[in-house]
């Protein structure tokens, strides 16, 4: 589904993405872990298109396309999702007004047709049962005012209207509490399928307690230094990064 | 260049005064970013308001004449000044002691000098119109002119109005320099809220003064919406001359390529206990320029004044350009003033959260910037001229957009 083929990035000067190489196929799991400053939510980021990086070397095929030639908007029709660490507060704009005119702007690219006003109130309906989300909150200006746990549940909930075949969770679970954290996770869960996968950016493993990876990638100083199954992140878990970081004899 | 028969002393007299000094130019304090030096030298034609043909509708001005067709409402007369001055010396009275601010405004001595058909919209003490009253203002030539119109609105106390100002170019229409005067005299306890749409030709500049009188527990709601215009300035003027008035100004201007808006507002608190709201918005593409000058002045009699102001602005391109200007006079020191004026650019984040969840860049721009209009929008009550607001506005931006 998504192969990345010694990526590397930059924003202004700075070096930060130093040759990354990762293939994700569906159906699978995988979680990127690192110290804070290895390059997680830039490699997020680079996927998703956001303008303030440079790639400058490097390949992204997602679903047989050149993912890097294409605009933020092309990605997200052909099927990739980023949730957000930080989501943006949009004053006067609501959620379900700009989730109408995502779905069918994607559906436009797809050549299918739009929807209409019922058809959106169904499938609203039982996708904010996903995360457990109220109408209220929805009609509300994006984000304005919501929690950190309002906040992340409507990124699941954009997930779950979108439907992506990638979904990228950049950092989910920071300024989450347990029980948000669980709800998030609930909701992810739900969103798996054999057609689909999903990359977990995270700092700590807790959120792997709910969301458990295949595939478990140490992401340090731009490049992917150590993969392994889902036991590494607990051994990380315990350890720290130091011992790998020192196995590399630095 | 001018020719016209004037008809009284005080018309001639104000011709002088305008010829003196002639159209306002960059040189001006007042007019520096919205020169109309360009209309010194036109060949004009100078045609008085009277010899034009008038047509019909409820409310109408064409070429200077205003005319009220169709049945008046119950309590409103629609009358000559002469005759409404005449009609009741106490009301005549009354109307003298107004104070139009007009400090380095040739335009309305112009303006007086010329217009010949000036009209007064009446509503007697204690009539609620029920149907908001439309006022077509047209602009129409068939030769490059300067058109004059004047209009008078007079409430008596407890009277309560809304108005509908629809200012558009007849197709076809040549070059004009509208040139427009209001007079807005709202008594104790009177209501009136006006809304201005200003959606003129390429070829019109339009001037709008607007001056507005208000007495004690009396509330104004008057909302300008920009659309399109070659040119066009507002002078807004709130003389707030009585206790526990109200006066809110909203203003909302999208200038695209080649346009220019200016918004200069006077808000003058003569008596305690008032209040003022401004809240200004202005998109701007492709080359417009923009301009806001808000002033507020609080009297040292004006103690316990609630005077809010606040002017935010959009660049949406790299080609625009805003001028703005807050200046506060406050000489009473028991008081609540505050202003804030930005200008900026679209948010970057937001427009990339947008176009993540698959939103294209140029909607999503119409998106944002529909969003900033929107607190405008919302305040204006009439629902039909709400949605028909909203529809240009979308409109507009999305044809300015794309150029």
């Amino acid at each position: 589904m998504l192969s990345i083929k010694n990526l590397q990035a930059r924003i202004g000067e700075k070096e930060i993405l130093k040759g990354i190489n990762l293939e994700i196929k569906a159906g699978e799991v995988h979680a990127i872990m690192g110290p804070n400053g290895s390059g997680k939510s830039t490699l997020a980021s680079v996927l998703a298109g956001r303008e303030d990086y440079e790639v400058t070397g490097g390949s992204v095929d997602f679903l047989g396309k050149d993912l890097l030639d294409l605009a933020p908007e092309e990605r997200a029709a052909e099927g990739l999702f980023l949730a957000f660490q930080y989501p943006v507060e949009i004053p006067g704009v609501s959620t379900t007004n700009f989730m109408k005119s995502a779905v069918n702007e994607i559906r436009k690219y797809r050549g299918e047709e739009a929807l209409d006003a019922v058809q959106f109130l169904k499938m609203f309906k039982e996708k904010m049962s996903y995360v457990n989300i109220d109408q209220s909150l929805l009609s509300r200006a994006l984000n304005e005012g919501f929690s950190g746990g309002e906040k992340k549940r409507n990124e699941i909930f954009q997930m779950a209207v979108l439907e992506p075949k990638l979904a990228i969770l950049d950092e989910t679970d920071s300024g989450l509490d347990i029980d948000a954290l669980r709800i998030v996770a609930e909701g992810v869960n739900k969103l798996k399928s054999p057609d689909n996968a999903t990359i977990v950016v995270t700092h700590y493993q807790r959120l792997l307690d709910y969301i458990v990876p295949d595939f478990v990638h140490v992401l340090y100083k731009g490049k992917i230094v150590k993969s392994g199954g889902k036991e590494l992140a607990l051994e990380l878990e315990e350890r720290g990064y130091d011992w790998i970081i020192s196995a590399l004899g630095e | 260049m001018l020719y016209t028969e004037l008809s009284s002393a005080t018309q001639k007299e104000a011709l002088e005064r305008f010829k003196a000094k002639g159209f306002p130019t960059n040189k001006w304090e007042e007019w520096k970013y919205a020169s109309l030096k360009s209309w010194n030298e036109k060949d004009l034609d100078w045609t008085p308001a009277s010899l034009h043909e008038s047509s019909t509708a409820s409310l109408q001005t064409q070429n200077g004449n205003t005319t009220f067709q169709g049945s008046l409402p119950a309590g409103v007369e629609f009358i000559s000044f002469d005759a409404f001055l005449a009609s009741n010396p106490a009301l005549a009275a009354k109307w003298e002691q107004r104070r139009p601010i007009l400090d380095q405004n040739s335009l309305y001595d112009l303006n007086t000098a010329l217009v010949a058909n000036t009209q007064v919209l009446w509503v007697k003490a204690g009539v609620s119109v029920v149907q908001a009253i439309t006022h077509d203002f047209i602009v129409s030539a068939s030769k490059a002119s300067a058109i004059q119109s004047r209009l008078i609105v007079f409430l008596e106390a407890d009277a309560t109005l809304t108005l509908i100002e629809r200012a558009f170019t007849k197709e076809g229409s040549a070059e004009v320099l509208s040139n427009f005067v209001q007079e807005i005299y709202v008594s104790e306890k009177a209501n009136l809220t006006y809304v201005k749409e200003q959606d003129l030709a390429a070829n019109t500049s339009h001037i709008d003064h607007t001056f507005i009188t208000q007495l004690s527990d009396s509330q104004v709601d008057l909302f300008t919406f920009s659309l399109n215009a070659e040119y066009l300035r507002n002078n807004l003027h709130f003389y707030s001359d009585g206790e526990h008035v109200v006066s809110n100004l909203n203003g909302l201007y999208v200038p695209g390529e080649n346009q220019l808006m200016d918004s200069h507002t006077v808000v003058d608190h003569r008596k305690p206990n008032s209040e003022s709201n401004e809240l200004y918005k202005g998109v701007l593409m492709g080359n417009a320029t923009g301009v806001f000058n808000g002033k507020i002045f609080v009297r040292p009699d004006a103690q316990k004044t609630n005077a809010f102001q606040s002017c935010k602005n959009v660049l949406a391109s790299t080609r625009a350009t805003m001028n703005t200007k807050p200046q506060l006079e406050i000489w009473a020191d028991d008081v609540k003033c505050s202003h804030g004026t930005t200008t900026g650019q679209l948010n970057e984040e937001a427009l990339f959260y947008l176009r993540s969840r698959g939103i294209s860049l140029a909607n999503a721009r119409t998106l944002l910037l529909l969003a900033f209009v929107q607190e405008v929008i919302d305040r204006v009550t009439h629902e039909e001229t709400k949605l028909r607001l909203t529809d240009k506005i979308i409109s507009k931006i999305q044809t300015s957009l794309a150029i």
